[in-house]
C-alpha cells in the first residue's frame, strides 16, 4: 500500500505531472491502480496533452507490478521443489508415520483437533523432540497455554538417543537448546511474532527453522470470534494466511492445535467454525478413547490421502 | 475502388466456421459423476460444497482430462493436449495430488496392472508424464491484491505460452478465500472524496470479474472456481441443539432441500453461468467406509444428483440415481453385473435408486 510519491526515488517517470493525472482519477496509492481499470486509464492519458510520458509511467507501473509478483511455475518444477525442499518429518509416533506415509510434511499446516486431554500436546512435545534430535535446524514453539513441559521433552530426547552412549546429557542439552519456546497470549502478539519470524527466516539463511508450533491457536482466536463483526473472521484468515505462507516459502512443517466444542445433536465438532476448515492442508482427529493399541487418529483433511483413514497410536 | 458489395463476402461458411470453432474451442465432457453438460469456453462454472468435499480434486480431475493428449504411442487418452493456468488462492494444493492422479490415469489407460496401492514400482511413459505437467501452470496469491495483480498481468504470461492459443482453462481455487479479509478492509476515512474507489469486498470482486471478463474476450477459455458454502441458517455459536433419544437422524434426503448461503457480492454471482452444488452424504451412504458425496447442477437446474467417492486421489462414480437413467441401470447392471474387474472401485447396485 505504497503511495505513488515513494516510488518517484526509484522510477523518475513517476513525477508529479503523472501523480496528478493519477490524482485526477482517484489513484493515490499502488494499490488503487490495482482497483482501476488499465485500458480506461490509458485511453484517458492518450487524450491528455503530453501522452508519451502518462503512456511510459502507466506501463512502468505495470512492469512495477509485475516485478513484484511470483512467477508462474509448471508441474515439473512444482515437482522438483517438492522433492528437493519439502522432506517429511517423523513425529516419532509410528502409528502416527505410518498413517500419513512418512510423517508430517515441510510446506503443510497440520492441525490436530481433539477433546481435552486426547494427546494433542503430547504429539507435539514429542515431534518437537524427535525433530531437534534428528533434523538440522530449530524448532519453535508458541505456547499459549503454559504446557510445554521441559522435563517431558528431555524425557522424550533421553529415551531417543542410544543407552550406552556416555555423553547423553550433553547431547540432549544441545538437542533442547535447539527448541525455542515462546509464550504467546493473544492474536495480535501472535499475528507481530509470525510477521517477525517470516522476515528472521527470508533475511537468514543460516537460521534455519524446521518445525512451527502453535499449542493451541484455538485459543487464542476463539474469544475474537463471534459477534456480528468480520473482525474476529478477518484475523483469523489473516493468520491462517501468514501461517500457509511462512509453511510454504520457508519449507517449515506447521503444528496447531484445536479443541472442540458441542454441536448438534451434542455429538462434538471442532471449534473456530466453517471459515477455517479451508485454512490447514491436513486435519487431524484424535478420538480421545484409550483402547488396548493406543488412541485413534482419523484423517479428516488431506491433499492426497482420502479422509476417513485412521490409524491407532501411543505417545511413549 | 472496391465493389460496394465487397463487405458483405463471405469470410467462410457456416460449415467452416463451426469446424474451425469446435477444433479450437473443443468441448470438454468429465468423466462419471460430472459428464451431464459439456462445457467449453467461454463457461464460468462455479463449484459449491462445504469443506471437505472434493472441490480440489474436481480441478484437478479437469486439469488432467486437459493436458493430457488425445493419443499418445497408440494409447488413447482423450485430452485436449492443452495448457492450464491454476491460481490457487487457498494456498493448500499439493502437487503430490496431481502427479499421483494423472500417473494413475496414465497407467489406468495402458490396462497395466497396479502392483501396489502407492504404484512407486510400475513403469509408465515418463515422457508423457512430463510433457502433461509441462501445461499445468499454477501460482499462489496470498491476498486479495496478489490476485488482482496477477489477473492484471495474466493476458502477458498467456501470450508467451506458444502465442496464446495454448491454454485452455483458468481453474481458480477457491475465490472466496479472502472473503473475511476483504470484508474487514479498513475504509478511508479521511474523506477524499475525488472519486477514489473505497478499498472494499464490493469493488475487488468488481474488478475481479471486470479482470476475468476481459481475459476472456483475448483468451476464450473455461473457468472453473471452486467456492466453499455454509448451509442452513446461520447459526448462533451459542446454540445447541438437544436431540430426544426416540427421534430418528434427519432423513438425509431433507438435507438437499436446505438452500446454500452464497456470500460472494452478487456481481459474481451473475458472472457465473453454470454452478454445481456438492454435498457429504452420511449416515447409511458410507460406501466402504469411505465418505460419499452428492453432485447436483443448480444452475442449469437438473433434477438429478449423483453420487461418488473418493479413494485418495481418485474419483469413482457410486450409483446414479435419476428417474432418466434407471432402465439403463437396471439393463446395464445385469449385463455387466456379474463380469466387473476386480480392480475397479465402481458398483452399481440393482435396485437401489433413489427418487426425488
Amino acid at each position: 500500500m505504497a503511495p505513488l510519491e515513494d516510488l518517484e526515488r526509484d522510477y523518475p517517470i513517476i513525477d508529479s505531472n503523472f501523480r496528478m493525472f493519477c490524482a485526477s482519477h482517484g489513484i493515490f496509492t499502488d494499490t488503487d491502480f490495482l482497483l482501476h481499470d488499465l485500458s480506461a486509464l490509458e485511453a484517458f492519458a492518450r487524450q491528455d496533452y503530453a501522452p508519451d510520458k502518462l503512456e511510459q509511467g502507466i506501463k512502468q507501473m505495470i512492469s512495477i507490478i509485475e516485478s513484484g509478483q511470483r512467477p508462474w511455475l509448471n508441474g515439473v518444477e512444482l515437482l522438483e521443489d517438492s522433492q528437493l525442499n519439502k522432506c517429511t518429518l517423523s513425529t516419532g509416533c509410528e502409528g502416527i508415520d505410518i498413517l500419513l506415509q512418512g510423517g508430517l510434511r515441510e510446506g503443510h499446516v497440520t492441525e490436530l483437533v481433539g477433546p481435552s486431554c486426547s494427546g494433542k500436546t503430547q504429539i507435539c512435545l514429542k515431534s518437537a523432540s524427535h525433530v531437534a534430535r534428528n533434523s538440522l535446524g530449530k524448532v519453535v514453539y508458541f505456547d499459549t497455554g503454559n504446557s510445554f513441559s521441559p522435563k517431558r521433552v528431555a524425557q522424550f530426547l533421553s529415551l531417543l538417543s542410544d543407552p550406552s552412549a556416555t555423553q547423553t546429557n550433553k547431547a540432549v542439552e544441545r538437542d533442547m537448546s535447539s527448541i525455542v519456546c515462546h509464550s504467546v497470549f493473544d492474536i495480535f502478539t501472535l499475528l507481530d511474532m509470525l510477521r517477525q519470524l517470516m522476515n528472521n527466516l527470508r533475511s537468514q539463511i543460516s537460521f534455519q527453522v524446521r518445525m512451527l508450533i502453535i499449542d493451541s491457536l484455538s485459543s487464542l482466536i476463539a474469544p475474537v470470534l463471534g459477534g456480528g463483526g468480520a473482525h474476529g473472521h478477518a484475523l483469523m484468515a489473516t493468520a491462517g494466511f501468514l501461517l500457509k505462507e511462512i509453511a510454504h516459502e520457508s519449507n517449515l512443517c506447521v503444528v496447531v492445535t484445536n479443541h472442540m466444542v458441542a454441536g448438534e445433536a451434542g455429538m462434538l465438532k471442532p471449534a473456530l467454525g466453517e471459515s477455517w476448515k479451508s485454512i490447514p492442508h491436513v486435519r487431524l482427529l484424535l478420538s480421545g478413547k484409550y483402547s488396548a493399541t493406543g488412541t485413534r487418529i482419523t484423517i479428516l483433511k488431506h491433499p492426497y490421502l482420502a479422509s476417513g483413514k485412521s490409524a491407532d497410536f501411543v505417545v511413549l | 475502388m472496391t465493389s460496394a458489395f465487397s463487405w458483405i463476402a463471405a469470410d467462410e461458411t457456416a460449415e467452416q466456421a463451426l469446424v474451425r470453432i469446435y477444433k479450437k474451442r473443443p468441448f470438454l465432457i468429465f468423466p462419471p459423476p460430472f459428464h451431464r453438460l459439456p462445457l467449453r469456453a467461454g463457461n464460468v462454472v462455479e463449484i459449491v460444497g462445504p469443506s471437505p468435499s472434493a472441490k480440489t480434486l474436481i480441478l484437478i480431475q479437469a486439469a488432467i482430462n486437459c493436458i493430457l493428449p488425445k493419443e499418445w504411442k497408440g494409447v488413447s487418452y482423450g485430452g485436449l493436449e492443452r495448457a492450464v493456468l491454476f491460481i490457487d488462492l487457498d494456498c493448500r494444493f499439493d502437487v503430490s495430488s496431481i502427479s499421483r492422479a494423472l500417473q494413475r490415469r496414465i497407467i489406468d489407460a495402458n490396462g497395466l496392472r497396479r502392483s501396489s496401492l502407492k504404484g512407486n514400482g510400475n513403469e509408465y511413459d515418463k515422457e508423457l508424464f512430463v510433457s502433461s505437467m509441462r501445461r499445468f501452470l499454477y501460482t499462489r496469491c496470498y491476498n486479495s491484491f496478489e490476485f488482482l495483480a496477477t489477473l492484471k498481468t495474466l493476458h502477458h504470461r498467456i501470450q508467451q505460452e506458444k502465442g496464446g492459443s495454448a491454454v485452455y482453462m483458468l481453474l481458480i481455487d477457491s475465490i472466496g478465500a479472502f472473503y473475511w479479509m476483504d470484508r474487514a478492509l479498513p475504509t478511508s476515512s479521511t474523506g477524499n472524496n475525488n472519486n477514489r474507489k473505497s478499498l472494499s469486498l464490493q469493488t475487488v470482486v468488481e474488478t475481479v470479474v471486470q479482470e476475468i471478463q476481459r481475459l476472456l474476450v483475448a483468451h476464450p477459455m473455461l473457468v472453473l472456481a471452486t467456492k466453499s458454502a455454509a448451509f442452513g441458517d446461520k447459526q448462533s455459536i451459542t446454540e445447541v441443539i438437544r436431540k430426544r433419544p426416540d427421534e430418528k437422524m434427519p432423513d438425509p434426503r431433507d438435507a438437499q432441500n436446505k438452500p446454500h448461503r452464497c456470500f460472494m457480492p452478487s456481481v459474481w454471482q451473475s458472472f457465473v453461468s453454470h454452478r454445481m452444488l456438492l454435498r457429504a452424504l452420511d449416515g447409511e451412504s458410507k460406501h466402504q467406509n469411505r465418505p460419499t458425496f452428492s453432485t447436483e447442477w443448480l444452475l442449469p437446474p437438473l433434477n438429478c444428483s449423483d453420487h461418488f467417492t473418493v479413494n485418495d486421489v481418485w474419483i469413482c462414480s457410486v450409483r446414479i440415481a435419476s428417474i432418466f437413467f434407471i432402465a439403463n441401470l437396471i439393463v446395464s447392471s445385469f449385463a455387466a453385473g456379474l463380469s466387473l474387474d476386480p480392480q475397479m472401485k465402481c458398483r452399481r447396485k440393482c435396485s437401489a435408486v433413489t427418487k426425488r
